[in-house]
């Protein structure tokens, strides 16, 4: 009877009080192992927003490095006297620069492309739930039709047909993720609809969209939030993979992946720190990621508390 | 030395160790078996296809020619035993007689018609294939089954060279009636030409060469086994494969491994650690890498410059180009000293070529002035479009272009694909600024410039790879002159002066030539060519 109440009552906005909000910032709260995972999370992120700022040379610039100081293993000296601290790679660029910058476009990849697959994700799982009916249906055989294939394949064909380029693994990812999170937030938004608060929603009068998007919403997010944790980590796995197979982002702005496969030739010779540093810290980055996700789900899990 | 240290040692004890066991391990199981790993892959069985080396090499296991080159570029008898020229224009070849086809059928004259025509009714082919070589024939006259008489339109001395590309399939392909050199009428064939996927499905792959091709699965793996057939020297092996790995990385690893006997362009870096129980060959080659600019369009679509203009149009900055890349740098930094600095378009040892050319050297400074002196003193904006699966660290090389540019003040934008959408687009002219390599089969100097620096004219052949529009009409006079003079010694010297032509207006610039590498298993005898063309044939168990 208290949603009834709350959702009837105007005085305050429905979003910031509905019951289920504040239940799992507690449940959060409460978990240390939850805060650490964020801990980690957090400090990957800070390095990969603000290290570029301070990396001794930024990778990008093709005339900030010489080609005559290539493949200098960890700790060596180049020409200029500066000292390369991780080694550099085939054209001579600082690798401890260019695993700050390939960490930001990992981050930016993923955080960017998660955002907009879960916008349109969740626009389309609650749109299925609420409107039933043909709608559902032809939504969700798309959905269906999408996750029928491979996403490398279709993340690959699009790659090919549209050409390479930052915004354009974003467009792939996007394509190929958003039809996850409307699957999720459908069958959540699906419980939800059958509760009493949604249908005093519907005799008070209120609109539809109003009531997917104030009632139903906030309170179905709480999967789809967590999956889209996870989610962000097969984000940045895809694009370190399409980058790592010649088609992500361009060759003069190294991604991780696309220095992992920079680095991929010289393995055989001897030269391991130009794929093995970028490739710890893809590492870093995926465990941090899939570790704070899956520490989420145990938190937000209403089994377990 | 001092920059790779420790690990250096410790690998060669790993690799000798690794290796030893392998090796002996392999040796003894595939005695009659040849595994090859190929740098990049044949795009099709059909040897009309595409003139490129990496086809022509493959090809040539299963067909064979009227001519053929040796491993240093001279050409030499195949299914023609002999030929003489009547006049500048007649060319008479005496056809080997006794030779079969895979299918059991006779060689004859009529092969060799037959393959004239389906060289120029060949729909699928890329950039005019060999078109543009049989299109200046003026008649093929048959006096009988093992004779041919040439006539051709323009002068050619370099027919008998021309003529060791052009692979010959056998008539009984195609319904036919009588056969004659009559391409307005179809020569005298009823059924449908065939396209390039008759080829790779087998159907059609009938050849006389020492092989025949058992399976061609794009992006897998070609099985050949030995032509039993085969008039000339047998090939010691029974069964060849070639897989295609495009990474030197897992090639080298391959090698190590026992997957492959042979592997085609092991990096540079890596061969001089392989160790006892491996050998391999380094040969130089007449493949140079050059850069090629938009000159044609006022607009290019790749190069944002002030004023919209297009700078390649103006000859300071083509110099300027040619000054800013330090060639010794990418020759010892990228190829690890297995290649050659180039200040020409063919090595200098090559019939017609420069012997002692003006070297184009690093000059950075030179290279600003000249950009300030022509109106860019901030340089302008470009992408440099390069393969990255085709030529030797073609993308390494295209970055460490890009990188000596920008220094300049051209700042560089580095578009490298794979090789199938790069050549299709190049063609298609979409590129302002692109990073290309050719192979200089035949004819010395004559074959670059024909090819890339003259004017583009399809009755005469020529200019089928000027992709950049470069256009010179006192150039033209002189390299069209030149290629059509029979007599040797002229023609060297006229080569030389439209050679130096190109030269002084930079209308395409040379980069380096590249070494060729192979490196194969203990055991195996192979002496390399010039051509880069891996051959089975060519490949010997050691005495």
């Amino acid at each position: 009877m208290s949603e009834m109440q709350n959702m009837s009552s105007q005085t305050r906005p429905p979003l910031a009080d509905t019951p289920q909000r504040g239940a799992n910032l507690r449940r959060i709260k409460r978990r240390p192992s939850v805060r650490k995972a964020l801990l980690l999370l957090g400090i990957v992120v800070a390095t990969g927003l603000l290290l570029p700022f301070f990396a001794p040379q930024n990778p990008y610039d093709l005339a900030s490095f010489s080609v005559m100081d290539n493949r200098l293993p960890p700790g060596s000296e180049g020409m200029n006297g500066e000292i390369f601290w991780l080694g550099t790679d085939s054209q001579g660029r600082d690798m401890l620069s260019a695993i700050f910058y390939g960490l930001r476009i990992s981050l930016l990849v993923g955080l960017v492309a998660t955002a907009i697959a879960l916008i349109i994700g969740v626009t389309v799982g609650l749109a299925a739930a609420v409107f039933g009916g043909r709608v559902e249906t032809l939504l969700m055989r798309l959905v269906d039709f999408i996750l029928g294939f491979p996403t490398i394949l279709v993340a690959l064909v699009m790659l090919a047909v549209i050409g390479r380029g930052v915004d354009k693994v974003i467009l792939a990812i996007v394509v190929v993720q958003w039809a996850n999170y409307a699957r999720i937030m459908r069958s959540a938004a699906l419980v939800e609809r059958k509760k009493e608060y949604v249908e005093a929603a519907y005799n008070l009068g209120y609109s539809r969209l109003r009531i997917m998007f104030r009632h139903i919403m906030p309170n179905s997010l709480s999967a789809v939030l967590v999956v889209a944790t996870i989610q962000v980590a097969s984000a940045i796995t895809l694009e370190a993979t399409l980058s790592f197979l010649g088609v992500g982002v361009p060759v003069t702005e190294p991604s991780l992946g696309l220095l992992v496969a920079n680095g991929f030739d010289f393995l055989m010779s001897g030269d391991y720190w130009i794929s093995f540093f970028p490739g710890l810290a893809l590492l870093v980055l995926i465990f941090s990621l899939n570790l704070a996700g899956d520490r989420l789900r145990t938190a937000l899990d209403p089994k377990r508390s | 030395m001092n920059r790779e240290g420790e690990l250096v040692k410790m690998k060669s004890f790993l690799f000798a160790g690794t290796a030893a066991i392998l090796a002996s391990a392999t040796m003894s199981s595939q005695a009659e078996e040849l595994k090859i790993a190929l740098s990049s892959e044949p795009t099709a069985a059909d040897p009309h296809y595409h003139n490129l080396s990496t086809n022509n090499a493959f090809v040539q296991h299963i067909f064979e020619a009227l001519t053929a080159t040796d491993a240093n570029q001279n050409v030499g008898p195949s299914l023609a035993e002999s030929w003489e020229g009547v006049d500048d224009n007649t060319w008479v070849f005496k056809l080997r007689e006794g030779v079969k086809f895979s299918d059991g059928s006779d060689f004859n004259a009529d092969d060799v018609v037959f393959t004239f025509c389906r060289v120029l009714n060949n729909e699928n082919n890329v950039s005019g294939s060999f078109a543009p070589d049989v299109e200046n024939f003026a008649s093929v006259e048959v006096s009988d089954p093992y004779t041919v008489k040439i006539t051709t339109k323009q002068v050619e001395p370099l027919l008998p060279e021309l003529l060791s590309q052009i692979y010959i399939l056998s008539d009984g392909i195609l319904e036919h009636g009588d056969l004659s050199f009559d391409p307005a009428n179809g020569c005298g064939v009823t059924g449908e030409w065939p396209s390039v996927d008759s080829f790779n499905n087998g159907s059609m792959t009938i050849g006389t060469g020492p092989f025949v091709l058992d399976d061609f699965t794009k992006g897998s793996k070609i099985k050949m086994s030995r032509n039993d057939a085969y008039w000339g020297e047998a090939p010691a092996w029974e069964k060849v494969e070639l897989v295609p790995v495009p990474s030197a990385g897992p090639r080298l690893a391959g090698l190590l491994a026992g997957d492959y006997d042979f592997i085609e362009s092991p990096a540079a870096r890596d061969v001089k650690q392989l160790g006892e129980e491996f050998g391999y060959t380094a040969k130089p080659s007449s493949r140079v890498i050059f850069l090629q600019m938009d000159v044609a369009r006022d607009d290019s679509p790749f190069i944002e410059a002030e004023g919209g203009k297009n700078p390649f149009q103006d000859e300071r900055v083509r110099r300027a180009v040619a000054h800013a890349i330090n060639r010794e740098a990418i020759v010892e930094r990228i190829m690890d000293g297995f290649a050659e600095p180039a200040s020409q378009f063919v090595p200098s040892e090559m019939f017609g070529a420069q012997t002692d050319p003006v070297p184009l050297t690093y000059d950075p400074e030179k290279a600003k002035a000249l950009l300030a002196e022509a109106g860019y003193p901030d340089g302008f904006k470009v992408t440099l479009s390069a393969t990255n699966d085709r030529y030797i660290n073609d993308s390494q090389v295209a970055q460490a272009i890009a990188q000596f540019l920008t220094r300049v003040g051209i700042e560089t934008d580095l578009d490298a694909m794979t090789r199938s959408i790069f050549f299709s687009r190049r063609s298609k002219r979409e590129f302002s600024f692109s990073m290309g390599g050719w192979g200089s089969t035949s004819g010395g100097a004559a074959s670059f410039l024909r090819q890339y620096v003259t004017t583009g004219d399809k009755e005469r052949g020529v200019g089928g790879s000027n992709y950049g529009g470069w256009s010179d009409p006192e150039f033209d006079a002189v390299i069209l002159e030149a290629i059509e003079t029979v007599d040797a010694g002229k023609r060297a010297e006229m080569l030389q002066q439209a050679g130096q032509m190109a030269l002084d207006k930079l209308g395409l610039i040379p980069v380096h030539f590249e070494s060729t590498l192979w490196a194969y298993r203990d055991g195996l005898e192979f002496d390399g060519r010039m051509d880069q063309y891996t051959m089975a044939k060519d490949i010997r168990p050691a005495k």
